[in-house]
């Protein structure tokens, strides 16, 4: 609002100076001197009432006519939110509406309003502005930008699916939406193609666009002070919370609290976590903006726990999160022999710190012997089992129960084999028992492992000491991954259920060979890594991240507040995926196995403000989109009807008083 | 307004009648007056008519031929130019300070503007004028006299007073008035009250009356604001009485008629009483024509009826 549209606005005050006039000539009226007063007989309940019901109507008209005056006065200045679609000669227009369905959009603007409420009625004001034939498509910021609507002349089905749309806490992409929304408009045969962009403008603005951009809600690009936990995460005895405030005047005398939700089962010791409602610890942001790394101890055991912040601001969906727990990683667990796999150096085994090399948010699990209970290999994505002596009956049978639910395991097998005890085999990574022996092959064939990428080149001079002999133990449905240089399978694959197993030649062992060493390796358990992620899905993700799940699994997802959500089955491909748009806790039952997943907010999206000359240009380049409303046609005859009215008022008292007087 | 403010001293507004003396000479021009010739019938050598006999009248008069003729009593009259003594009154209490939005001028002035151009028309007929004040601050009543000079000193006296003083229940203020005229005017002066009326104490016309003994001829110029006089008001009005501590709330439409009554009602009374002793009460307001109203008087004056 200008100063001048303010100063214009004010001129309303002015209406009240003849409530004020007529509630004073009302209540007093003028003392006046008059020698022949105590002639005069006094009247007073007559003379009140006769006046009030006469001068009401003037009033009013003088009222409603000085309120108009006001009005007149501003609306040339005032920037109605109400959008028209302005044509060039009539002709029919191409539209493509980009609205941001982006966390961002949640927050709440200074009239109350959330950003997408305003930015969807401005689509439905354009949506009531276009005619038939003007063609309209719709599509969604958030990322992946994805085109809900192609342009199509059918304004219902628009308006229709205009209805269905919901805001996300997906990250923005404005540029991939802009291309999307030209794609969309382009092949169109009419002259006037337009991109509107209901946005916050939080992204990169795309500056120079084939198709004119305009951006004619500017109270969405108005900026609003913002706090968010982007993840929550518990690490042994401590919460670790990532927050990003985009200022620091929105981080300023907040902290950070976690608070128990539900309490975990006493401990061995009976140590107990309190309840529910009970605050845990609390941190305070640091007075800046940006991200920040906070840490809180917290007690042991514990239970179900979220993260909030205290105080207020514009966007409060953000400031509670729920803490997920280690577990909400990736498991991996690591069966080695530490005397054989350590390096001299010391601390980790090799594949521990090939692991952790490979930068994934996993969690590492070793373990001196395999499991032998289902139970014990749940919290597992993958398994890495390296130079094992076979697998007793019990472990085999967990093992494979566990792998059926869609897990991975990797055998990395070594001279142990050999000495496999008596009852142990290597099922079900291979038929009955296997055999190690030494070779003259110099290494693998770099062409059979084209799935390991430039890494398999990596392998082909190897020298190994030996290797296990995997061709005549392969499981039926066993496939060759890779070969020797002289034929002999290198590694080999094969499903169990809704699993993987893959089995290598060779161990971890640095006696046998520098196969660990070699980039092949990680890329061989990165691909181990990729099939258990495909599989068990990722613990945390960010949102508006696909998730997706075998074909053939039956899926059951709630979302946060219980919501139930719907895979869907790809035509063609052997899975089923879901979007997760929204932040919050998930629950995820793939056939019977429940698991808890956690979707986060992208950083950017709550650090980032838009940019005020990317704004000022893309709302300055406002192209053929009326974002006015003139209304000083219609006012100025109304402010002609008042004074009419005043005029007939006046006139009516006259003749009134004339009758009197005769 | 408060008593202390309601007794500062205001001077007359005289509104568009400034300068009063040349105001006063064009009325007096105005009028055809030819030589004054006094009213007074009596011992004389021009014939002025018959009339019936009362008791009481100078047998020297009695027309014997006509009562030989007729068989009936009348005394014959002749007109006389002997010099009458002509005195003005000229009310000054507050109330003739009043000026409604649209009057020319104030009571007072207009009352003035009647009464010096009463004494120039007296003077030029060769009868000496005094002047008496009735309630006022800064008056100066004037004896009878005559001459170039008389008018002067009339028209200074009269812009020199100023209205105000409350005369409505301070009866001895009208006796402080009458007593010297009852004591000083000859026998057939001519006396001429001019006043609006309005909150005189009660027996002010009583006291009036009684100075029509010795033949002395009384007219009464009734000077009121055209306010006073229509009563134009419309709405709630609180008005105030320019004497005394009256305060009316009202409505101006509502009362107009009944206020015209009361009025008339007063103005009646005056009227009634004044012809009872021979005199006449004359109407007039503010934005009237003074030489209409001065003719008036002079007819009053001279008996007639306008």
């Amino acid at each position: 609002m200008s100063f001048v549209f303010a100063a214009a606005l004010a001129i309303a005050v002015l209406a009240s100076l003849p409530v004020l006039a007529h509630l004073l000539r009302r209540s007093t009226a003028e003392e006046r001197e008059f020698p022949a007063a105590h002639l005069v007989p006094t009247a007073q309940p007559v003379a009140r009432k006769r006046r009030k019901l006469e001068d009401r109507a003037l009033l009013a008209a003088r009222f409603l006519l000085i309120l108009a005056l006001a009005v007149l006065g501003a609306t040339p200045l005032v920037r109605c939110s109400r959008l028209s679609l302005e044509r060039d000669g009539g002709a029919s227009v191409a539209l493509a509406l980009v609205l941001d369905d982006s966390h961002s959009m949640r927050t709440q603007m200074p009239d109350g309003k959330r950003r997408w409420d305003a930015a969807v009625g401005g689509a439905r004001e354009l949506l009531d502005a276009a005619r038939n034939g003007d063609a309209i498509a719709i599509v969604l910021a958030g990322k992946p930008a994805r085109l809900v609507m192609p342009a199509t002349t059918d304004l219902d089905q628009v308006r229709e699916t205009l209805s269905d749309l919901k805001i996300s806490d997906r990250s923005t992409d404005l540029d991939a939406a802009v291309k999307l929304a030209e794609a969309s408009v382009a092949p169109l045969p009419h002259k006037d193609r337009r991109i509107v962009l209901l946005s916050d403008l939080a992204g990169r603005v795309p500056k120079a666009t084939k198709i004119p951009l305009t951006a004619p809600l500017e109270a969405l690009a108005k900026s609003a002070a913002d706090c968010g936990i982007v993840s929550a995460v518990r690490l042994g005895r401590r919460a670790t919370l990532r927050v990003a405030c985009n200022s620091s005047s929105a981080a300023k005398g907040r902290t950070a609290t976690i608070v128990l939700t539900e309490a975990a089962a006493p401990a061995a010791d009976g140590a107990t976590t309190g309840k529910s409602g009970e605050e845990l610890g609390q941190v305070p942001l640091e007075h800046r903006g940006g991200v920040q790394e906070l840490n809180v101890e917290l007690p042991v055991p514990v239970g179900r726990m979220n993260a909030t912040l205290s105080g207020r601001d514009a966007l409060a969906e953000n400031d509670t999160a729920p803490v997920a727990p280690e577990s909400g990683k990736l498991g991996v667990g690591v069966v080695r022999d530490a005397a054989t796999t350590s390096v001299v150096t010391g601390g980790a085994t090799i594949i521990e710190q090939a692991l952790a090399s490979l930068q994934r948010d996993i969690g590492i699990f070793p373990h001196q012997l395999l499991p032998d209970q289902t139970a014990a290999l749940n919290q597992h994505a993958l398994l890495i089992i390296d130079d094992p002596a076979g697998l007793v009956a019990e472990a085999r049978i967990a093992l494979t129960e566990w792998l059926k639910r869609g897990r991975v395991a990797i055998t990395l097998v070594g001279p142990r084999a050999e000495a496999a005890p008596l009852g142990s085999t290597f099922e079900p990574f291979a038929r009955g028992a296997l055999r190690w022996q030494k070779t003259s092959a110099h290494g693998a064939d770099p062409a059979s492992l084209s799935m390991l990428g430039e890494a398999s080149s990596s392998l082909k001079d190897l020298e190994p000491n030996g290797r296990a002999l995997l061709a005549a133990a392969m499981p039926p449905e066993g496939e060759v991954l890779g070969k020797w240089d002289d034929g002999e399978p290198f590694a080999t694959v094969a499903p169990v259920g809704r699993g993987l197993v893959l089995t290598t030649s060779l161990p971890a062992s640095l006696a046998e060979s520098d196969f660990p060493l070699r980039p092949g390796f990680l890329a061989l358990l990165s691909h181990a890594l990729d099939e258990a992620e495909r599989r068990a899905g990722p613990r945390r993700s960010i949102a508006g991240e696909t998730w997706t799940f075998p074909a053939t699994a039956n899926v059951v997802l709630r979302g946060p507040g219980a919501t139930q959500l719907q895979t869907a089955r790809n035509a063609g491909a052997d899975d089923q995926t879901v979007v997760v748009a929204e932040a919050g806790r998930y629950s995820v039952d793939v056939d019977g196995d429940i698991t808890e997943r956690f979707v986060h907010y992208a950083e950017e999206e709550l650090t980032l403000l838009p940019s005020p000359q990317d704004a000022q240009d893309a709302i300055g380049s406002r192209v053929a989109v009326q974002s006015k409303v003139d209304a000083s046609r219609e006012l100025a005859l109304l402010c002609l009807l008042l004074f009419g009215v005043e005029v007939g008022l006046r006139a009516l008292r006259s003749l009134r008083k004339a009758a009197l007087s005769a | 307004m408060n008593d202390r403010s309601r007794n500062i001293k205001r001077a007359i507004d005289w509104g568009q009648l400034a300068p009063l003396n040349v105001h006063a000479r064009a009325v007096a021009d105005g009028l055809y007056v030819g030589v004054h010739r006094s009213p007074r019938r009596g011992p004389g050598v021009e014939f002025g008519g018959h009339r019936a006999y009362l008791p009481g009248d100078d047998l020297r008069w009695l027309d014997r031929r006509a009562l030989m003729r007729h068989g009936r009593l009348l005394v014959r009259e002749f007109e006389t130019d002997t010099d009458r003594a002509m005195r003005l009154i000229v009310d000054a209490s507050a109330s003739m300070g009043y000026r409604s939005e649209h009057a020319p001028a104030a009571k007072i002035a207009y009352a003035s503007l009647l009464a010096a151009a009463l004494a120039r028309v007296a003077l030029s007929g060769g009868d000496p004028v005094a002047l008496d004040w009735f309630g006022g601050t800064d008056r100066r009543p004037l004896p009878a006299m005559g001459g170039r000079e008389a008018f002067e000193r009339i028209v200074a006296a009269l812009e020199g007073a100023q209205p105000g003083g409350e005369m409505q229940q301070d009866v001895r203020a009208v006796d402080r008035a009458f007593a010297p005229i009852a004591h000083h005017a000859r026998r057939g002066s001519i006396i001429v009250l001019f006043s609006d009326l309005l909150d005189l104490p009660e027996g002010t016309l009583d006291r009036f009356l009684a100075l029509s003994a010795r033949g002395r001829i009384l007219v009464v110029v009734q000077v009121l604001d055209p306010a006073e006089r229509r009563f134009p008001f419309r709405g709630p009005l609180r008005l105030r009485a320019s004497e005394g501590s009256v305060l009316v709330e009202t409505d101006g439409e509502a009362v107009r008629e009944e206020y015209l009554q009361r009025l008339a009602a007063l103005t009646g009374v005056w009227s009634e009483r004044m012809k009872s002793v021979g005199g006449r009460l004359v109407e007039a307001t503010t934005d009237g024509d003074p030489v209409d109203d001065v003719r008036a008087v002079l007819a009053a004056i001279s008996g007639e009826t306008l």
